[in-house]
């Protein structure tokens, strides 16, 4: 699997060496299904409600779908299977390490906290109460657009690496210098 | 793309009439790759895309529905193979059969899904009987998102027809080698995609046993009608952080194998409803 191979996709209109989507839509999927080579989608989205000790930006190891909805509803397109496994699509910062040179300053991506995500409707707010809840199902945070991206890959069988941003903040120059490297 | 037969349960029942005179005892539905009755006297077979104008389209589900009647037991109408909310289609469409069924008469309906095991006490091949069931997969949480279904307890789902299985399911293991049939609360959740970890981790916190992609519909579908509706899940992995998830060649692979224990008790328990 290499890096350097790979579709990226922001949500927050923020880096500019990104395909920019407001939210999550059928180009998202068309941009993952064509052919350009690539093994990994890199996606950026905004986390919201993180729970405590969660503050910054993550890395996502995993998450919950809790949209009510499914990008692969629907004739299966013939690039992936009609049940698709998607565990272990998530790529954690050690996945990185190998992949394209050893990190002379050590790999910044390994800095970011990892997350599970909550995936719900573009759009949705969750309050007080439904983050409680939310979090007493696993999530450390929710957001729009990873989710459905995740298993639009995962179906074309694609890992993705996935960093939720919470609003307001950048990532740091040294994690989209990684990026680009 | 949202998808809805061309024809409703009416249509389906004035067809099912005219092959039939006799409203059968039961009716069955098959899931992915489960196969019982396959041996049904004076049996009469028709094609859903006959019957309902659309055929199935996962790999598992013949889509025929068999009408006869088993060695000294009574009229059964056996469905191979459902609609389903992931394939597109709507829910007057995944609800066809099962409505169509209530409306032709039949008082009992028996389910049977693929599921994934949830509980860590299960092994591939169990079956359980639904006591309950948690609806993840109504179109109407598009709208609003899962969480108001995750605040609800699962559905209570046990009635005569659930107790009449475990009760001939006990019967039938007494003095046997073969296992106890489990009871427990199924997860029905849109699909097409395997649950990921932290899903799975979610579900078991809300005390589902099993999860699959179907069959909340069509129990939703009896409720207040003449039909008692119950179901069986055919537990075809059991899902275990270090272990690899497989996919739907595993489905059917313990589906099949599990069929022989479903066949039985099924024979066993129409037998029961037809002294009734």
């Amino acid at each position: 699997m290499k890096l350097r191979y790979a579709k990226r996709i922001d949500f927050t209109s923020s880096y500019p060496d990104f395909e920019h989507f407001e939210q999550f839509n059928q180009k998202v999927i068309e941009l993952i299904r064509d052919k350009e080579k690539a093994e990994v989608v890199i996606v950026i989205d905004r986390a919201y409600g993180l729970a405590p000790k969660h503050e910054g930006a993550h890395l996502l190891s995993d998450h919950l779908n809790l949209s009510g909805d499914n990008p692969l509803v629907g004739p299966n397109d013939a690039i992936g299977q009609r049940f698709p496994v998607v565990n272990n699509i998530y790529l954690s910062a050690a996945d990185t390490i190998n992949q394209e040179e050893t990190w002379t300053m050590g790999n910044p991506l390994s800095k970011l906290r990892s997350g599970i995500a909550a995936g719900v409707k573009p759009g949705l707010r969750l309050n007080d109460e439904e983050l409680a809840l939310a979090y007493s199902m696993g999530a450390h945070f929710y957001n729009w657009n990873t989710v459905p991206t995740m298993i639009a890959a995962a179906h074309a069988g694609l890992k993705v690496l996935a960093i939720a941003v919470p609003e307001g903040e950048q990532l740091s120059d040294a994690v989209v210098m990684t990026i680009r490297r | 793309m949202i998808t809805t037969a061309p024809k409703t349960a009416a249509d389906a029942v004035g067809q099912l009439k005219q092959i039939s005179s006799v409203v059968p005892v039961a009716a069955i539905v098959l899931g992915s790759g489960v196969s019982v009755l396959d041996d049904l006297h004076d049996a009469r077979v028709i094609s859903y895309q006959e019957l309902f104008g659309l055929a199935p389209g996962v790999a598992g589900h013949s889509g025929t529905l068999t009408i006869g009647h088993t060695e000294d037991g009574p009229m059964v109408a056996v469905l191979r193979g459902r609609f389903h909310l992931y394939e597109g289609y709507d829910w007057p469409t995944v609800t066809l059969a099962a409505r169509a069924i209530v409306e032709w008469g039949v008082p009992n309906l028996l389910l049977t899904n693929a599921a994934g095991g949830l509980n860590l006490e299960y092994s591939v091949g169990d079956l359980m009987v639904l006591t309950g069931y948690r609806d993840h997969l109504n179109p109407q949480l598009k709208t609003t998102g899962l969480l108001p279904a995750i605040k609800i307890p699962p559905t209570d789902c046990r009635n005569s027809l659930s107790e009449k299985l475990l009760e001939v399911g006990e019967k039938l293991t007494l003095g046997s080698k073969e296992k106890s049939l489990q009871q427990g609360v199924y997860a029905g959740l849109l699909g097409p995609c395997y649950e990921t970890m932290a899903e799975i981790e979610m579900l078991r916190r809300l005390k589902a046993d099993a999860v699959g992609m179907s069959t909340v519909p069509e129990m939703l579908s009896c409720d207040g009608s003449a039909t008692t509706a119950a179901a069986v899940s055919v537990i075809t992995n059991v899902w275990r952080p270090e272990e690899a998830m497989g996919g739907h060649e595993e489905v059917l692979t313990a589906s099949k194998n599990a069929s022989k224990r479903l066949d039985r008790l099924f024979r066993a328990v129409l037998t029961e409803l037809g002294k009734a």
